[in-house]
Formats: C-alpha cells, structure tokens, sequence
C-alpha cells in the first residue's frame, strides 16, 4: 500500500518515486501546496476506491497518515 | 478521452509538456470558483491530440479584472458560477427583495458588458452559459436563480462577437448527472463544485472548437458502402435488395446516416467512398436509387475497386491534398477497420455497428470531429472545389504491402472435404455468391447430393477464422476428378466477400494443387464465365499461373500442368481439416 501511494504522490507532485521517502509530508515536499493537496486526494480516491472525509482531507498531510488513513477506511493492499 | 486514471493523467501531461514542439496554443481559465483540475485535464486533452496547449489560471473570482489581463491570449475560457456571483446566491437569492434582485441583475450586466468588451479582439472565447442545474434540478418552477440567469444568458446573446461560443455546461453535465459532476464536500471547504469527471467530460466537450482553432479539425468523412450507406452488399443483394429508406425498419438508420453525412457535406467536409464494388454498380445506385438520400455530386472522391482500403485511404489524402490526420473512415468490417487502425493510426475509424439502430447516435457522436469555428459561404463552395481538384488528379495507385498486418490477424482456413452435412449452405453458397464466383453455377441441395455420391468430384467447403472471429463456411470449390484419373477440372470456386482480402484463396489453391496432385492428377482445368457481377475474379487464375487457353468475351479457358505449379506458399494462414489435422 505504501509503493502504491508513494506512486500516487510522485505522479501528482511530479517528481521520482525514489524522491518520496518513508517521513515524506507536506513539509518535506515543496510541490505539496494547496493546489496538489487537492489532485492528491482525488488520485488517491480512484487509486484505492475509498472516499475520504473533510476532516481526514485536512489531515492527510503526510505519507504515514496517508497510509494510516487508507487503512482506517479499509482500502486494499 | 481515454479512461485513464486521474494519476496517470497528471503524469503523462507532464510527460508531453516536455516533449511537445510547435507553436503554443496559450489559454486562459477564469473563474469566480475553483476550478484549478480543469488546467492539466485540458492540457492533457489537447497535448494527447498534439496541440501544444498551456493553460493559466486566473486569479479566484476576479474574472473582469482578469479579462482585461488575459485578452492577448489565444483562448479565454470562463466558469462564472451564479452561486457565485455573491457568495451563497444559489441560496440567497430566494430571500432577496426584488429590488436587491434587480440591483444585482445591473451590476452583473455591467461587469458581463465590460467583461465582452475586453475580449473582443481574442481569437476565441469558451463562455459557459449561466447554468442554475446543479442546485434546481428538481425544481418544478423556476426560482429568481433561474430568472436571473435567463436574462444574463440573453444579455451575454446580444452582445457577443463572433468569436465567442457559449457553451451550454447543462449538456456536459447531462452526460455525467449532476449527482456524478457536483462535489458538495470541496464546494464547501474551497469553493470547487466539480469533480474531477465533469471536468473530464467538459474538455472533451470543448476539444472540437480548440482543435478546429489549432487546424485539426477532420476535413473528410469516407464511407464503405456495402453495409454502411445501406443493408446489404450490393454485388449480391443487387439494387433491389439493399435497404436505405427512411420507410423501413431495415432502411432508417442508413437514411438517417445518410442525412447527417449529407449536412455535413453542405457545411464543407468532403464526403467521399472507399468501397470495394464494382463501380458502375455503385455509380448506378448514386444517380438512380429512389432511396439514396446521399447522391454523386455530394461526393467529392471515389474509389470504388478492388485494392485495399489502405492504398486507397492514402490516396484520397494525396487526392485532396490533406493529411491522413484529416480523415474518418466509416466501415462495417472488423478487417477493414483493424488494417486501417494499424496501418494508419492517424485515420479515426467508425466500426458500423451490428445494433443498426445504433449506428447514427455513434454518428452524430463523431460528427464533432469536424466541427469548425468559422462557418462561411466558402465551405459549401469547397466542396466544389476539391471536386474539381480531385478529378483533374489521377493519381497512380501503388500497392501497399498489407501482410504484416495479414500475419497479425491469426487467420485459418479450415477445410470440409465431402462433408453431407454442410449440403444445405453449400447450396446456398452457389445460390447467392455473386461476385467472387468463377463459373456461377447454381446447384439445388439434390445437385450437391450428386457430387458426394458419384465419387467423381472432390467437394470442398471451407471456413475462415481470424482473431475477430469466425466467418462460418464462407467457400466453396467443386473439382470433378475421378481418384486416379489425370485430368482435373474446376467446375465451381467461389468465396463470400466477407472474407475478401485476406488471401484465402491463395492458400486455398496451394492446397487444391497439393491435393490433386496426392490423388493422381497432372494436368487441372479450369475457366472463368464472364457475368454482370463478377469481374473482380476475371484475372484470378491469370494471377495463380494458369495458361489461357482459349479466350472471348464470355468466357476464358485455362489449363495448368500441376507439376509445374509455383506455391504461393502463404505462410499466416493455417490450414486445417476438419477433424483437426493440420495440413
């Protein structure tokens, strides 16, 4: 799940898959502006099915929590 | 649009950012809401089509501002949101006096006016028309929201310019739902009410005028005939028995077909044929047939033989003068249709579909391929025009080489020697062939019976299969040959045009001689009979080796010596019995 979500972020911040490390977050990565957050959320909504609520949206700031969250919602490995 | 996922959406338009060359197509997006997704969506729909697009954003609600900033771009597009217009209208505006309402109604007259003003000298102008769908959907009456956007949709009518298209966002959300197109959860948060699909339908729907303004629009619409302008194969069915009239089931959706082409013809996009037939034939049908809505001075080119459609498609475009990338090909063949999307990726294709009656919906679905932005007195005069042009031309027709594509096909015949049970289609086969049949002879069941039982005949039926799917027993050769004897003759060879085009009948005739050849024979006879249908096969054995023996205007006799029978040798199509065994 995480490869698959590191992949999600390369294509939406558009840079190297190698580039987005395990503690990846949005002060790491300087494509991560307001803008992206919300291209992210849809390609990870289509990547893994799920839908996300407001609040998880607002917190999904970092590579972890985006994996915490994902399975919190019971998406697929 | 290809359905690929909004990722890989994001990382290919990055990809052909990067790549793309050639003169940019700048295109501005405001908007008083957030619509930021449209940029690569847009981009991403364009730059796939090769046009080197770059969208910027405008600043959030600052759409009058940014009109004037923005005018020197190629394209301005706007999403001006009535729940936008101050914030919360969608629900405002029922709790507003009609004063209130009125002095608003001023305001964005005023600001929609000064809007236009900055835009008139843009090259083109994508200007969503009020739209109120989203939240009155359900609505029995119309609300001051609705009233208010009617009389803002009639100013913005009266005052645009030429190069303005007011686009109706109510069909793109109509394609999608409103339920698919609205996002409540960021209309909130950040004031963005798509989603990311409507944005998807929305570039699609605008490409035909972005596309038209970068010079691809499609030029040439090219029809089959046999199954796309009527019923039926003509060469078989004769004049009498193809449907194309708008007062039969069979005939409507080919009227109808027929009628779109025809407006189309009259806006300007050259209408032409590629059709193997026989071309007085189809001449006949285009100057005389009481049905045919579609006639021969709206077409601009025809070639109508017996080449393949690739070497003809290429020279329709050298004819014209156009690009291939300017053409739509219209066939109901799975064959023609995949040899020409492999061979000429850039040609867009229609695949007739066996659901008739669906067939002018996926008409008027491509029809926007040719749409064009300027809709002047000259595009019914091109018609003309490239007619003259066409028929001063007579290019030379050259012969592409098709059996790459032949040898991705997975073809295979599969033979029936003397099978009773095939009697009944085998009949019928020298019943209805008519165009690729050698001798025309029309035998009852109990004249094949004969055959089987005098011992005297090798009877052979065969079926074509290919990666599309199986044709059925779609031929058929009667050699009379006692086993042992040494003379041979073909009485009957004939093949359904279903299955024209692909060789089979090469490889049939290699594994005639081979065959015969096994049975004792050394000398095989065979003749063409001339009949008002069947020239395409007039050299058939001319081109397999025979020797003419004797030759008039009906007939022409051969006789081939088996043992100095050069092969074909075809090797993409096997060839099998029926039991199986390969051969």
């Amino acid at each position: 799940m995480e490869d698959r979500a590191k992949r999600v972020m390369a294509s939406v911040f558009g840079v190297d898959v190698a580039r987005i490390g395990a503690d990846a977050s949005a002060q790491t990565v300087e494509q991560w502006d307001s803008l992206r957050h919300m291209n992210l959320v849809v390609a990870l909504e289509e990547e893994f099915r799920v839908r996300f609520t407001d609040q998880q949206i607002d917190e999904l700031l970092s590579l972890r929590l985006i994996v915490l969250t994902l399975k919190e919602l019971g998406a697929k490995e | 649009m290809s359905e690929i996922s909004y990722g890989e959406l994001l990382r290919r338009n990055r990809e052909l950012e990067a790549t793309l060359e050639g003169k940019r197509l700048k295109i501005a997006l405001l908007s008083n809401v957030v619509v930021a997704q449209l940029k690569e969506i847009l981009e991403y729909s364009l730059r796939s089509c090769g046009v080197n697009a770059q969208v910027e954003l405008g600043d959030y609600d600052n759409v009058v501002q940014d009109s004037a900033r923005f005018a020197g771009h190629d394209v301005v597009a706007l999403f001006w949101e009535p729940c936008n217009f101050i914030d919360g209208l969608h629900y405002r505006a029922a709790l507003m006096g009609a004063d209130e309402l009125a002095a608003l109604r001023e305001r964005l007259f005023g600001e929609l006016d000064l809007t236009l003003g900055n835009l008139r000298l843009t090259p083109l102008v994508l200007f969503n028309r009020f739209s109120t769908l989203l939240f009155n959907c359900h609505e029995l009456r119309d609300t001051a929201l609705d009233r208010l956007c009617r009389d803002l949709n009639h100013r913005l009518e009266e005052r645009a310019g030429a190069n303005l298209l007011a686009v109706d966002v109510d069909r793109v959300i109509a394609q999608v739902s409103v339920a698919g197109s609205v996002e409540w959860r960021s209309f909130h948060s950040v004031r963005a009410p798509y989603r990311v699909e409507f944005l998807r339908a929305y570039a699609e729907h605008v490409s035909p005028a972005l596309l038209s303004l970068a010079g691809r629009a499609r030029k040439a619409l090219i029809f089959d005939c046999d199954n796309t302008l009527w019923e039926g194969v003509l060469g078989e069915d004769g004049e009498e028995g193809i449907a194309m009239s708008a007062q039969t089931r069979q005939g409507r959706p080919f009227a109808e077909v027929q009628g779109i082409a025809k407006a189309l013809g009259r806006d300007g996009v050259v209408l032409g044929l590629c059709s193997k037939n026989n071309p007085q034939d189809v001449d006949r049908v285009l100057t005389t047939h009481g049905d045919m809505t579609l006639r021969d001075e709206d077409l601009v080119v025809k070639r109508v033989n017996w080449a393949d459609k690739v070497t003809n498609l290429q020279d329709i475009a050298d004819t014209l003068n156009i690009g291939l990338d300017s053409l739509v090909f219209v066939d109901d063949s799975n064959f023609e249709i995949g040899l020409v999307r492999e061979r000429l990726p850039e040609v867009v294709t229609l695949h007739v579909p066996a659901t008739r009656y669906d067939y002018p919906a996926l008409m008027r679905r491509l029809r926007v391929l040719f749409f064009t932005l300027s809709r002047s007195s000259e595009d019914a005069a091109k018609t003309r025009m490239y007619r003259e042009e066409a028929q001063r031309q007579q290019a030379a027709s050259s012969f592409a080489s098709i059996e790459d594509y032949l040898r991705s096909l997975g073809l295979s015949l599969t033979l029936h020697v003397n099978d009773a049970g095939l009697v009944p289609r085998m009949a019928q086969l020298t019943q209805k062939t008519n165009q690729f049949n050698l001798t025309t002879r029309r035998y009852t069941e109990a004249d094949v019976q004969r055959f089987l039982a005098g011992g005297a005949h090798l009877v052979l039926a065969f079926r074509v299969a290919d990666r599309f799917g199986d044709y059925g027993i779609t031929g058929l050769a009667i050699v009379e040959h006692a086993p042992g004897a040494q003379r041979a003759r073909i009485d009957t060879l004939l093949m359904s045009c279903r299955v024209l085009g692909r060789n089979v009948e090469r490889a049939l005739f290699d594994r005639l001689v081979a065959d015969l050849t096994a049975r004792g024979a050394r000398v095989l006879e065979a003749e063409y009979v001339r009949t008002t249908k069947n020239a395409q096969v007039e050299d058939l054995f001319d081109r397999f080796g025979l020797r003419v023996t004797e030759a008039s205007d009906e007939r022409k006799r051969y006789q081939l010596n088996l043992a100095g029978y050069a092969p074909a040798g075809i090797d993409y199509i096997e060839v099998m019995e029926s039991d199986g065994r390969q051969g």
